[in-house]
């Protein structure tokens, strides 16, 4: 249904995301996992067509039947909040500090066509199946009004009120407390359609979703089903990341990776990881394709 | 909220009274006696006393000041000592004619800034809105007397068009009115645009940077559509408190702006007064022109707090 | 100093620089006396000394210009100063006290004084003291006084919950020491950048209280008279309005400008109006 070949974004002579393709099953729930700077927010924007100014995308991007880069803004903000929409990692900034809930969550319906009527009665319903007590209030309330938590599901109440075919959520728990995080995923998890959830947070991932990319430096360096990919990673930086990221024994030291992600534009050429692995050879000097089905890595030396 | 409105209200009572003291205080600072020089250099000691009397100079500053204080509130702001003629009549007069000064001036800067305030934020980057930055630099570094005596030399004296001065009340010829006040209007308002067209600027700039016009955007919104419907609302926020301040400063500007084109309004009063040692009349308008300031400042404030929702 | 040159410190420094150095150079050499009334020369166009050109009175522009700019800055060093030296001190304190009514207090004054525009306090203290450049001068520092407090009380404000001042106030430095020591030398740049935006603000009021006779006192050459004068003459001889309107806006220009350029260079993550996305 989404399926991505070849992405780039630049800004400027500087690749911020290098020839990420993959693809996305109706009703999939992908996560897409890397640290900051590893280029995932980036391919978000770019199929929402939401870059920032000055940043660019190439490369090909289809939503069903209709290509969503390259093409000029017109012809894409009609699918924007329709067929395929998103939830950002911020809730206490995203929403007008001036309108109320209601007219908010309403807004996405009208500007596709629905009655402000219809609109109307639908927005208190979202509230509902985000499970926000008392829907008629928070619907007349402000967004200072809110916690940050409860400003997360108005998002999301937002984001699916046009039943989109896809639903991207850019870290939607990170800024929110534990507990709340828990119910905000539990939530996500049974609402959403099509997923593809953005983290770095490996324990989220394995909860919500079926499917995993992990992104480094720009590119897509491993991916597949999520159990298989978390017990038998085969590119080294997944390997790297799941070894820090396990419970140790007292007493035993923390594993890190060995130095620390280059800023945009300073990755090695060749295979972006090499600098900092230790399986590094003189043939990593050349780009590892993606290979393997169902479970993709791109590596010279994989693990297992 | 309703108590902030009541705190303000008083606030805004206290500092006129202040402001009330502080005048009148400054006023008794003026050298000479009022009955003296209206009787001139032979008066007789006992006629001289006869008309302190009369004007009621020769009571304590206290009384003095509670009883000018006490007419000021009921309107009456006592005759004065040099024309003998009642100053509240000059002043109501006038207030008009200013009042209609400021509100042209407000509208031509209104007119001018919001549209090109917003264009210059949305091409902060390419060389047109920096053309009107730079151009707004310099408007603000123009005095709106200057801009007036500019304005008159190509409008009334090269292209004739207007009448360099001089005015015409509405209720004697609607047209000659309006020409008697487009090139004070223009004054007033190209210096003030190019203040506010900087705020409007800056404000707006802010709003573009805020999360939710991206959420307006992924809701399908066009970067125009999502400015429009939820940046220019907010931007207008910071802006309309900065309002505030402009009025005050153009009530100003056009004390300097009825000199130049010879507009009997509060500025030309006021600097007739001193000119004449005209000490009631002086305090009278002065008075008026501090109160307007202090009331426009409360009701900002008060609009301020109304239009945000984060702040009732 | 962290930041770098930028286009308004060079513009606005340079234009500053020209109006400073035109009044330098007035104490040692004008083309003619710019006091001096010549009936002989009276309306004289530019050319041959007069570099442009005469007015009624025969007196030269370009030396009127020169020593107008010694007004000019006059006025504005000492209007700056009197509303540096009250308003800071008020601004910090109200910034730093723990008294909440003390500052809110100061702050209550400072709003009503701000009620007064500088015209308005220079009328009146005309109407008492007589017109002049002193009254002038005092007038408008003292208008200015409520600008500087606000800014002072801010940055104070600021400063205070930064760590360092955390730390001295733990280690149990005395209040007035932290404020001479700590926060006087941080909020020295906002203050910097002030003094250069009130000192345009102070231009323009004295261009208009000469303007309207209650600045400088003649035969003191000021560019707010010499616009007033050029006023009646406009239709015959428009020159004579246009060095001096020209004079006042590059000056008043080049403050802003040296202002705004000072505010990018000492702490770029200042601007409040943005230059730049």
């Amino acid at each position: 249904m989404l399926k991505v070949e070849d992405l780039t974004v630049r800004a400027g002579p500087v690749e911020l995301v290098r020839d990420v393709s993959f693809g996305i099953a109706p009703g999939e729930r992908v996560g897409l996992i890397g640290e900051s700077g590893s280029g995932k927010s980036l391919t978000a924007l770019s199929l929402m067509g939401l870059l920032p100014e000055g940043v660019t995308a190439a490369g090909r991007a289809r939503l069903a039947d209709r290509d969503l880069v390259g093409v000029p803004e017109s012809r894409v903000k009609d699918l924007r909040g329709r067929d395929l929409s998103m939830v950002f990692q911020e809730p206490m900034t995203a929403l007008n500090p001036l309108m109320r809930i209601g007219a908010q969550v309403a807004e996405v319906m009208t500007l596709h066509g629905r009655s402000r009527q219809e609109a109307r009665e639908r927005s208190l319903e979202l509230l509902g199946r985000v499970r926000l007590p008392e829907p008629a209030q928070i619907a007349r309330a402000y967004p200072h009004q809110l916690s940050g938590g409860q400003r997360q599901r108005v998002m999301l109440a937002i984001a699916l009120a046009n039943e989109p075919r896809l639903l991207i959520c850019d870290e939607p728990t990170t800024a929110l407390d534990v507990t709340v995080q828990k119910q905000m995923l539990e939530l996500i998890a049974e609402v959403a359609p099509a997923l593809l959830f953005i983290t770095h947070d490996l324990a989220v991932v394995a909860s919500v979703c079926e499917r995993v990319l992990v992104m480094y430096g720009g590119r897509v360096v491993e991916s597949g089903p999520i159990r298989e990919v978390f017990t038998r990673p085969r590119h080294r930086y997944t390997q790297g990341l799941l070894a820090a990221s396990r419970l140790t024994p007292r007493g035993t030291r923390l594993p890190t990776i060995k130095g620390s992600v280059p800023p945009a534009g300073r990755f090695p050429g060749g295979c972006v990881f090499r600098n900092r692995c230790p399986h590094a050879t003189p043939a990593c000097e050349t780009v590892p394709e993606l290979t393997g089905d169902g479970h993709a890595y791109a590596c010279w030396h994989p693990a297992h | 909220m309703t108590l902030y409105f009541v705190k303000r209200a008083a606030v805004l009572i206290a500092s006129t009274a202040v402001a009330a003291v502080a005048v009148f205080a400054f006023m008794a600072l003026l050298p000479g006696d009022p009955a003296e020089i209206a009787l001139g250099v032979n008066a007789t000691p006992e006629a001289v006393a006869e008309l302190r009397r009369q004007f009621g100079t020769d009571r304590a500053p206290v009384a003095q000041f509670l009883d000018w204080a006490g007419g000021l509130l009921q309107g009456d702001f006592g005759t004065s000592y040099v024309t003998s003629a009642p100053i509240g009549p000059q002043i109501s007069d006038r207030l008009g004619v200013t009042a209609v000064l400021v509100l042209g001036g407000m509208a031509v800067a209104l007119v001018l800034a919001v549209p090109l305030g917003t264009f210059a934020a949305v091409h902060h980057r390419d060389p047109l809105g920096a053309a009107i930055s730079a151009a707004s630099q310099l408007g603000i570094a123009i005095p709106a007397f200057l801009a007036g005596i500019l304005l008159v030399f190509v409008f009334a004296v090269q292209a004739q068009a207007l009448p360099s001065g001089g005015y015409v009340p509405i209720a004697e010829n609607p047209g000659e009115w309006l020409r008697s006040l487009l090139l004070p209007w223009l004054s007033l308002g190209l210096v003030q645009g190019a203040v506010l067209t900087r705020y409007v600027r800056s404000a707006v700039l802010d709003v573009m940077r805020e999360d939710y016009l991206r959420t307006a955007r992924a809701k399908g919104r066009g970067r125009t559509g999502a400015l429009w419907r939820h940046g220019l609302r907010n931007a207008s926020i910071p802006v309309v408190t900065v309002l505030g301040l402009q009025l005050a400063t153009l009530l100003i500007g056009a004390v300097v702006v009825e000199r130049v084109f010879v507009i009997p309004g509060l500025g030309d009063l006021l600097l007739n007064g001193v000119a004449g040692r005209d000490l009631l009349l002086v305090q009278g308008v002065v008075m008026v022109l501090v109160a307007a300031v202090l009331l426009i400042n409360f009701v900002v404030d008060v609009l301020y707090h109304l239009l945000d929702p984060r702040l009732r | 100093m962290r930041g770098r040159m930028n286009a308004g410190l060079l513009v606005g420094g340079a234009l500053v620089g020209l109006v400073v150095l035109a009044a330098v150079a007035s104490f040692f050499w004008t083309p003619h006396d710019p006091t001096l009334v010549d009936a002989a020369h009276r309306l004289r166009e530019p050319g041959g000394g007069y570099l442009l050109g005469a007015d009624k009175f025969g007196r030269d522009t370009f030396s009127q210009l020169m020593v107008g700019a010694r007004t000019t800055l006059y006025v504005g060093i000492v209007a700056v100063g009197i509303a540096a030296l009250i308003g800071t001190p008020l601004g910090v304190l109200a910034g730093m006290t723990p008294r909440g009514w003390l500052s809110e207090l100061v702050m209550r004054v400072n709003d009503l004084v701000f009620a007064f525009p500088a015209l308005l306090l220079a009328v009146m203290l005309g109407a008492v003291y007589g017109p002049g450049t002193l009254t002038a001068m005092i007038a408008i520092g003292v208008a200015t006084v409520p600008a500087f407090a606000r800014v002072a009380r801010a940055a104070t404000l600021q400063v205070m919950v930064t760590d360092y001042i955390l730390a001295a106030r733990a280690a149990g430095r005395r209040r007035a020491a932290i404020a001479v020591r700590h926060v006087l030398p941080n909020i020295g740049s906002m203050l910097i950048v002030q003094a250069s935006v009130s000192f345009a603000i102070a231009i323009l009021a004295e261009a208009a209280l000469s303007f309207l006779g209650f600045g400088t006192r003649p035969p003191i050459p000021s560019w707010g008279r010499m616009l007033q004068e050029s006023q009646e003459l406009l239709f015959s001889t428009p020159r004579l309005a246009l060095w001096p309107g020209l004079a006042i806006a590059l000056a008043v220009l080049g403050f802003n400008l040296l202002g705004d350029g000072l505010r990018d260079f000492l702490d770029p993550k200042l601007r409040r109006i943005r230059a730049e996305g």
